[in-house]
């Protein structure tokens, strides 16, 4: 099988990604609903992974 | 005024008997998203398939560790047993990968270590997809 690196910021996108099907699947009632707790729910991903790191680049200056 | 606390406890159907769940547990573990296709949610069951397996097939080409349960501290015990639990949730992912003779050492390195994550992950989507063929399975949920 073939190696795979990848950086800090890919790992967490298909993470994200990954997790935010998954979730959309098993806790909604409707497809729209999951379509949209999906994207919802990657989004916020998205925004933390942003947030904690500027966070952190800031508390290491 | 406030409700009782039968009022407001959530309602659900009896449990029907072990044999009508029980294989579709079992076959949501041993098979990630097979439960949900034998209870004809096929695309939901081809999602949770993918993400499971992609999950895991990305974590192994990471050179992802597959934890050993090993005792020892309360933190080493917590860490190795319910890294093994996550592991072992995969089902046949795991078994086949064990058989194929995958053994990565538990190496310091930033991607080995987002393998070994990922390869727990995968553990727990597949539990997350098992607990919703069960509720499926039991009445409890569409």
């Amino acid at each position: 099988m073939p190696k795979m690196t990848l950086s800090h910021f890919e790992v967490t996108l298909i993470f994200a990604l990954l997790i935010s099907v998954v979730l959309g699947v098993v806790t909604k009632r409707t497809d729209q609903e999951r379509i949209r707790y999906g994207l919802k729910s990657f989004g916020y991903f998205v925004l933390t992974v942003f947030g904690l790191s500027w966070l952190m680049y800031l508390g290491h200056r | 005024m406030s409700k009782s606390k039968n009022e407001m406890a959530p309602v659900h159907p009896p449990l029907p008997p072990v044999g009508k769940w029980l294989p579709i547990v079992a076959a949501s573990w041993l098979v990630p998203g097979a439960g949900h296709f034998m209870l004809k949610r096929t695309y939901r069951g081809a999602l949770l398939a993918a993400s499971v397996v992609l999950i895991f097939v990305i974590g192994l080409m990471m050179r992802g560790y597959l934890f050993e349960p090993m005792s020892g501290d309360l933190l080493t015990t917590i860490i190795y047993t319910g890294g093994f639990i996550g592991n072992m949730a995969t089902g046949i992912l795991y078994f086949m990968t064990k058989w194929f003779g995958y053994n990565q050492p538990d190496v310091a390195g930033h991607t080995v270590d987002y393998g070994t994550k990922f390869l727990v992950a995968a553990g727990l989507f597949n539990i997350l997809a098992i607990v919703d063929a069960f509720e499926i399975a039991t009445g409890r949920k569409e």
